[in-house]
């Protein structure tokens, strides 16, 4: 079972390095538990449109150690609701990235990334062959490789079903 | 060709001769703790259930469970929580400790964080166990897998080596040094790698010191901190340590990702300037910033020195009306020697407010902020709404700047109050 490529428009660019991604919905929304009320949220402050100009498959861009501070999972629920597929960034903290890959959310390293993207261009991310490309501009770049388990983590769409293709992986041993 | 401590520790738990950074490993933690909180420990024990269908956990010994934040309950629900995880440790036979402190300080005390071991957590403050020679790591959800596996999958993380050099001036604590370390390297300085600690000044520093510096070790990226135990961690532990297993220490000719050397004979008390954890600069740079509220505690501060520093600053004087300081020392053995000691007594006359030991000034559950308001903290985190209102702010300083701020109700440079 391969993961399947990413592909989507640039939703938006995190400029700011050490992003911290509860600012995504604003602190004060951060215990709301609702996915249809954070991704009404996600990023309304700095544009109202947000929620309704994204589509399923849209990927966000980020800076340098994204996902800095103390991560909450709220924002990133939003985004999946909304069908934000994934993040690419420069890279990514590792907490962030830790709890995240167990939701089964793709994040992407890709040094060079911030410089290779406009807002809207087309993106994708090909997992077989470790390379991000973007065919609005023509622009590819090396990905960092995912580690084994961080890969069967994404394939098992995160943790449980993770879990359970180990469980079948041992009893075929 | 040699090997840090943590690849040591590593190979250990995985029964392999030797492992280096790069390897994923199959890693059996030696032990497994987690404080209820909803979303984690609840949520673990249904789908273990659930979705594994795992009724008790295999070797209760191996797991531990803290009852640290919401304590004292407020809300029916939160109690029910609680409850919840008395319940399930009865079931399991898994010690459940409660009211006893933070539970990464009583997990010291308690001897999980024996020499050579590993550990895993939800939460990335264990990292403090690295005090005594522990490799502990937050994996954050992921601790599911230590709960319905015997093993985790592990990448073996690179080592970065920070040593520090110099004696550090009157009234300038390992708090300072920690955030001075961010400063040095950046907040990215250690991403993704063990930050190893050794040099003079660690050698000289007292243990709480010492986890007062691991416990923050997230704030340079780094997945956990590390220090070879040295004559006094081994002490502390040895009546203490759980497990019988050998302490390892890295070798001479251990591979690390990079090395740096920090002097810190001339560190000044530092602040962390909202709303960054990485915005470290000399507390001079703000001083006079008018301050409302003071929380002395938290799980990196808050332990008998930092308690006897704050009230060496406040003898003779008087918190200043209006200004909430709150004490929270880290654990309820914590609290006990600094009653012995007499140091309660010195802060309750200076006007300190005490409270039994709690995580829940940290994060804003209790000692809350209004809109406008603004604390000096030697809590782990200033991030915006951290205690309160997103409008309010914290200034991240060493216990005596706390002190020194809740006599003059701004930020000010604690050191003239303690040279008498």
């Amino acid at each position: 079972m391969g993961l399947k490529n990413l592909r989507g428009r640039v939703a938006w660019i995190f400029e700011d390095e050490d992003f911290d991604v509860d600012q995504i919905v604003g602190v004060k929304n951060i215990k709301i538990k609702d996915a249809a009320e954070l991704a009404r949220l996600a990023m309304h402050a700095e544009d109202p449109d947000f929620a309704t100009s994204v589509k399923p498959g849209d990927l966000l861009i980020g800076n340098h150690n994204f996902g800095y501070g103390h991560p909450h999972y709220p924002p990133m629920i939003g985004m999946r609701h909304l069908g934000i597929g994934g993040v690419l960034a420069e890279s990514f903290s590792p907490g962030y990235w830790r709890g995240e890959i167990a939701m089964g959310f793709a994040q992407v390293a890709c040094p060079g990334v911030l410089s290779a993207v406009s807002r809207w261009d087309e993106i994708e991310v090909d997992w077989a062959a470790n390379e991000f490309r973007n065919h609005t501009t023509g622009t590819t770049l090396p990905i960092e490789p995912l580690s084994d388990g961080d890969r069967l983590m994404l394939e098992a769409g995160g943790l449980v079903g993770y879990l359970h293709a180990r469980d079948k992986e041992e009893a075929t041993g | 060709m040699g090997y840090t401590i943590a690849e040591k520790i590593l190979a250990r738990v995985s029964e392999k001769s030797a492992v280096h950074a790069g390897e994923e490993v199959l890693a059996k933690p030696d032990f497994v703790i987690a404080y209820d909180f909803p979303g984690y420990t609840d949520v673990i024990f249904r789908q273990m259930e659930e979705d594994f269908g795992i009724d008790k956990v295999a070797e209760p010994d191996r797991y531990a469970l803290f009852i640290d934040h919401m304590v004292p309950a407020t809300t029916t629900q939160e109690e029910e929580l609680h409850q919840l995880t008395r319940d399930w440790g009865a079931k399991n036979k898994v010690p459940v400790y409660e009211r006893k402190g933070i539970g990464h300080q009583v997990a010291a005390e308690l001897g999980y964080a024996t020499p050579g071991a590993f550990v895993v957590h939800f939460d990335g403050h264990i990292s403090q166990l690295g005090t005594f020679g522990t490799l502990a790591i937050g994996v954050r959800r992921h601790l599911l897998e230590a709960f319905v596996k015997e093993r985790i999958k592990f990448k073996v993380p690179e080592t970065t080596r920070i040593d520090l050099t110099g004696t550090l001036q009157l009234g300038v604590t390992a708090r300072d040094v920690f955030h001075h370390i961010v400063r040095v390297i950046g907040p990215r300085g250690c991403r993704g790698h063990v930050l190893e600690l050794g040099g003079d000044t660690i050698d000289d520093m007292s243990l709480e010191g010492r986890q007062s510096i691991t416990c923050l070790a997230m704030f340079t990226g780094a997945i956990t901190a590390i220090i070879n135990p040295d004559e006094r961690a081994l002490t502390y532990m040895k009546e203490r340590a759980r497990i019988d297993i050998d302490p390892l220490f890295s070798d001479p000719d251990a591979t690390y990702a990079s090395r740096h050397e920090i002097d810190v004979s001339t560190l000044e008390p530092i602040v962390v300037v909202p709303p960054s954890p990485a915005d470290t600069r000399d507390l001079s740079e703000v001083a006079g910033t008018e301050v409302h509220v003071g929380y002395l505690g938290s799980c990196a501060s808050g332990r008998v020195e930092d308690l006897e520093l704050a009230a060496d600053v406040l003898e003779g004087h008087k918190v200043k009306d209006g200004f909430q300081l709150n004490v929270i020392p880290t654990s309820q053995e914590i609290m006990e020697i600094a009653a012995e000691k007499g140091i309660i007594t010195r802060l309750i006359n200076a006007g300190a407010f005490i409270s039994s030991s709690s995580c829940d000034y940290c994060f804003g559950r209790m000692g809350v902020m209004r809109a406008g308001q603004r604390a000096v903290s030697t809590g782990t985190l200033n991030v915006r709404g951290r205690m309160g209102s997103p409008d309010s702010e914290i200034y991240i300083v060493n216990a005596a700047a706390v002190a020194a701020a809740a006599i003059e109700g701004r930020i000010t440079d604690p050191r003239p109050y303690l040279k008498g």
